[in-house]
Order: C-alpha cells, then structure tokens, then sequence
C-alpha cells in the first residue's frame, strides 16, 4: 500500500469517486481513496438514483442543472466503457395539496427563469403524461422532461476508472480507524491495512460521516437516517417518468431495465446506522403505490433494501473547511440528494482544496452557516 | 517435431514406453525428455538409483524400469514436467496416470475433469483419485487421474471441467453470460457483491439461486479464492417475487 499521499478521500461512493477523479484532473498526484467495503457498497448504491433540476432554490436549481448536464454528457467526458444508462424520463411531481399547489407555480416561474423547462399541469394534462395514475388523488402536477435516473453503479465506475487512469489509488475494503491530527493540523489516516501520512483528508463517508468527523473533533451536525427502497420484477416500458410527491411520501420511477424502484422518507426510521429491511415499510409503500398507481398492484416485488441518508439541520449539503482543523474538508450532510449532487461534489471540492474560486454558487453551504444560524430553506426535498 | 510443435513424435515415444510386462507388474515413471538440455534432477532425485547417472549433463536421462517402482518422486522435481507415472494395474478397466499440475485452483480429489493428450486436445472423462501437495513437492503438485486403460499411454495432462463456455448464461434473469463474467473478474471485480451491482447478476426474480454458486466457483476457479472463505451476497427480503397488491392486501389478495 501507499504509506504517503497528497491527498485521501474517506469513503467510494459517487462524491468520493467525483472529488477523486476532479482533483487528479487538476494534475493532483497521489490522492487515495479508502473505501470500507467495495465501491458504492454505501448510500450510492442504495440509492433511488434519480435526478432532477425541479427545486424550490435558485441555487439548488442552478446545481441540479449542472449535474443533469454533465450526467448527460459523462459516459463521453469520463470516456466510460460500459453506460451510466442516463434516462431523461422526466419527472412528474405531484401536488395533493393546496399549499403544494401554490409552491409548484412560485418552482415553476424560478425553474423556467434559470433555463429549466418545467410545464404546470392540470390533473389531466398529468395523466397524460402517466395514464395509469390515479389524477383524482392530485391538485396539479409539474414535469421537467430533462430530469432523469441512471445507473448509481455504472456512474460511480466511470469517474473511478476515470480517476484510475489519471493515477488515482483506490483502497477497497480497507477501514479507516483513526485520523491523526498534530498541531491542528492532518497528518494522517489511519486504516486496518496500515497508516498513511496526507496533508489533506476528505470525509466523502456518507451515512459514516459523523463518525469520521469525531475522529478529528469536528463536531458535524448530520445524522444518519435509514430510507428504505424495494424494487420489481422487470416489465414492459409503461412509466417513463419518476412519479413523486412530498406531502403522499412517495417516490417511483420504472427504469430503463423495466423494474420499478419506490421509497419514500419516514421520520421515525432507525438513527443507528442500521441498513436492515422492515415489513412495516413494504406494506405502507405497496398500499399508496397501489391507491396512486394501481395498475402497478399485479407487479412482483423482487427486493427491497435500506441506506442511510446524511441528515444536515437544513437538508443541504455540507461542503468545505472545518475551524481548527487544517486539511479536513467535508463533502456530505446531502440528506438524500448525494447521488445527484455528485458532479458538483466533485468540482466544488476540487477547487475548494486546491483553493480557487468557486465555479459554482455554494458560498452558503459552509459549516459555518451553522453557528451563524443562517440555515438554508429549501421547499422541495422528500 | 518436437522443436517445433512441442509434442513428442511416435519415435521418441517408442523409446520411452515401457513393454507391456513391465506395465502388467505395476507403476512405473514414464520419461518423455528427448531434448539435449543441462538439467539432471530426475537422476539426482530418484532414491532408488533407477535412472542411470548422467555422464553428460547434456545427455537425456535412461531409466531402468526393473528398478523403478514408480514412486513418483521424479514427477515433482523434473522442471519440464516430462514425467508422468502409469499404474495399469489399478484396476480392471483403468488405469492410473499420476501428472504434475502446477495450475490452480487443484482439482478436487473424486471430482472428474478432463483427460487431455499430449497435444492438449480433450480425450476423456477422468477421475481425479489423488492429489498429492507436500512442501517437498515445492508447488508441483501430482494429480493421480484414473482413465480408461487403452488410454494411458495418450493421457497426459488434465483441465478442471469446463463445462461453461463463454457463452453458458450465469444468470438467467439478468442474462449474464460466463464470458461477460469472466471479463469482469479480469478488470478486477473480485467480489460477488461487485459482479452483483455492476452486472446486475442476481438481481433478477430468482434472487440469485442459479448464479450465486456460480459465480463463487469461477471467482475460486480465477482467483484461487476459497468459496468456503469468500463473502457471500447479501439475501435480501421478501425472498420469493410478492405482488405489490397482496403486500398491500387489496381486493386481489391472494
């Protein structure tokens, strides 16, 4: 193994593989990437893998857009041999209340100023686009036709064999158990195959990032919270959109391969790290999948599984420096939305390390909003 | 042409064959070294003094079959791997053919592979009776195979059985041929997990039951991995495909 590196990313799900593959291509040598178990054995390959621009912020619209464009793009940029099977199905967000209704116009009018072709419907126009959907159910609907779903496997594989070819190491199932600090300042990893000395450390652990951050002292308030997800047999194309809905709890999207992946958020998950799987989740989404979509009802669950979502106070990401501690940088806190957000994860924390100027708004999703009590509000999350 | 195609001519061979008697009175060490080389540790190994010293090292070596009892201590340390050991006497219908094999994974003794000739073309079903693997041996390995008695004077070699060729399908749901597999254990997806996510094999509605096994025996067959040491997949709920209107206890409720 490497016992010295410029620079070590904790954790090979999307954001690490995305940092690791941005920083190399800024002629970054020796950076490692540790990974517990195996390439996005974490919340990437859990994941519902969707993506969309349809959100209530302009800054979050503005880098959902710059995810779907480079995902759009990515099997050429990262000249991936295989597919990352990007599906601009579109999404078909549901409004069922009136509340959501009056949101969705405000989204909307944002969305079409910032470039996103999002449409308003009518309950009929939406049914339209998802005749096998219950429209007596929702008040009015949006749909961005750009917005998508690919594979979270094939996408975390490209930026790896990307970040491989510019020389990147990655350490698969190797544990990082300790991060030694000097001075506050980093000076290592530790791992269960050995210790490397870095300058610059990178929490990219997801659901662990808490944990990882404890080993330094920094104290990041994010939780994880177990999402639960089941997936179908594969039938015929019948739903090209993601159907979703905040205030029903609902998420289900058929994917190219024809199966359909549903879930759904729930307060009252586990907060222990455990990704174990309840019958209690299977029967609530089988239930309102059936009374919204119910043609879906004759279709066989295959499988269903958990992942840990990294909860942040305000349900954004945490990007950036830590106080006190020189070297440490996070890319997490992104409280489900990971997976999309990778592309930007990768450039913003490139430059971040490298300490350019930030191509892309984040300027408000520093640690620091925290103390500052300046939380960012985001009306469009499940 | 030995020089050439690597495979020993009919006229070499004849040298080197044992007669039928002595064959008939048990195992003895088949020699098939015909190229002047510098290489003597046949002679040096052998304890019973059967084959003869060398005055040339260059020399190919001789050995007295009347002495030989077809110990097979030549076997493992002929660098050339040019000895084999054959026991007709093994049983009514077989013979034994004892053969260095230094590939892995080793075969399983009572496991059948396939007998092949000098040539490397298939020839039999083979029994595998014996595999022998002391430190002594330093990594030659002797694999005693039973083939049919009229063959064993061709049987020289052995390949674990190969039953799937590159395109025997490992996972019916998600149509995963061996080959593709294959491929992807050589670009480093050594787990079942990994093939699982990136290939989706077992992800389908059989859940994995056809390929898991499968792809731990050519994950062992290519990385010499242990099944009974290799990680298996996760065995995610409900197990057996479930409509979602019976989960949900509709008016279908089967």
């Amino acid at each position: 193994m490497n016992n010295t590196a410029s620079v070590v990313i904790i954790g090979g799900g999307i954001s690490g593989c995305s940092i690791a593959y941005n920083l190399a291509k800024k002629g970054v040598k020796d950076i490692v990437v540790i990974e517990k178990k195996y390439l996005t054995s974490g919340s990437t390959g859990r994941c519902g893998a969707g993506i969309r621009m349809q959100w209530g912020t302009e800054m979050n619209c503005r880098l959902a857009k710059f995810s779907t464009e480079f995902y759009e793009n990515a099997n050429d940029i990262l000249e991936y041999d295989g597919d990352i099977e990007f599906k601009q199905g579109g999404y078909l967000i549901v409004a069922a209340t009136e509340k959501e209704d009056v949101q969705f116009r405000k989204n909307v009018a944002l969305q079409n100023s910032l470039g996103i072709p999002t449409v308003y419907l009518t309950p009929k126009e939406a049914k339209e686009i998802i005749p096998h959907m219950d429209e007596t159910k929702i008040i009015s609907a949006t749909f961005c036709q750009k917005d998508g779903h690919l594979n979270p496997f094939h996408a975390t594989q490209a930026y790896a064999d990307a970040a491989a070819r510019l020389g990147v190491k990655f350490m698969k199932y190797t544990e990082v158990t300790g991060i030694k600090v000097e001075n506050n300042k980093i000076v290592g990893v530790q791992t269960d195959k050995g210790f490397i000395s870095a300058p610059v450390v990178v929490n990219a652990a997801g659901g662990y990032s808490k944990q990882i951050g404890d080993m330094v002292g920094a104290d990041i308030p994010v939780y994880a919270e177990r999402h639960q997800i089941l997936v179908t047999e594969p039938v015929n194309p019948i739903q090209n959109p993601m159907f979703m809905s905040f205030s029903l709890n609902i998420y289900c999207q058929q994917t190219p391969h024809g199966s359909f992946i549903m879930g759904r958020g729930d307060a009252n998950e586990p907060r222990d790290l455990r990704v174990t799987s309840s019958w209690h989740f299977l029967e609530e989404m089988a239930k309102d999948c059936c009374e919204l979509l119910p043609l879906l009802k004759d279709i066989r669950v295959v499988r269903q599984w958990a992942g840990l979502y990294c909860m942040s106070p305000d349900r954004q990401p945490i990007y950036g420096k830590v106080d006190n501690v020189e070297g440490f940088y996070l890319a997490t806190g992104f409280s489900g939305h990971g997976f999309m957000f990778g592309p930007v994860t990768g450039v913003v924390i490139a430059e971040t390390i490298l300490g350019e100027k930030s191509s892309l708004p984040i300027d408000k999703l520093g640690m620091e909003r925290f103390a500052k009590g300046e939380l960012l509000f985001e009306p469009s999350v499940v | 042409m030995l020089e050439k195609t690597g495979v020993a001519t009919e006229q070499d061979l004849q040298k080197a064959i044992p007669s039928k008697e002595r064959l008939a009175k048990g195992p003895v060490a088949i020699i098939e070294c015909f190229q002047r080389i510098p290489c003597n540790p046949c002679y040096t190994s052998c304890k019973k003094g059967a084959i003869k010293e060398f005055e040339d090292i260059n020399d190919t070596p001789e050995i007295n079959v009347e002495i030989c009892n077809g110990c097979a201590v030549c076997v493992s340390n002929c660098p050339g791997l040019s000895i084999v050991v054959v026991d007709e006497t093994y049983s009514e219908q077989e013979a034994l053919v004892k053969i260095p094999y230094e590939f892995l994974p080793l075969p399983e003794e009572g496991s059948f592979v396939t007998g092949l000739d000098r040539e490397g073309k298939a020839v039999c079903r083979a029994k595998v009776v014996k595999v022998l693997n002391t430190k002594a041996m330093d990594r030659t390995p002797i694999v005693s195979l039973a083939v049919p008695k009229d063959l064993s004077m061709t049987v020289r070699f052995m390949k674990l059985n190969d039953i799937y060729s590159d395109n025997t399908f490992v996972c019916r749901c998600e149509e995963l041929t061996m080959g593709e597999l294959r491929e992807l254990i050589r670009k480093g997806f050594n787990t079942i997990d990994e093939i699982k996510r990136i290939s989706r094999a077992g992800m389908g509605p059989c859940q994995g039951r056809t390929c898991r096994q499968l792809i731990m025996q050519e994950l062992a067959a290519a990385t010499g991995a242990k099944m009974s040491e290799m990680p298996i997949s996760t065995f995610r709920p409900p197990v057996k495909p479930i409509k979602l209107g019976t989960i949900a206890g509709g008016a279908d409720h089967e």
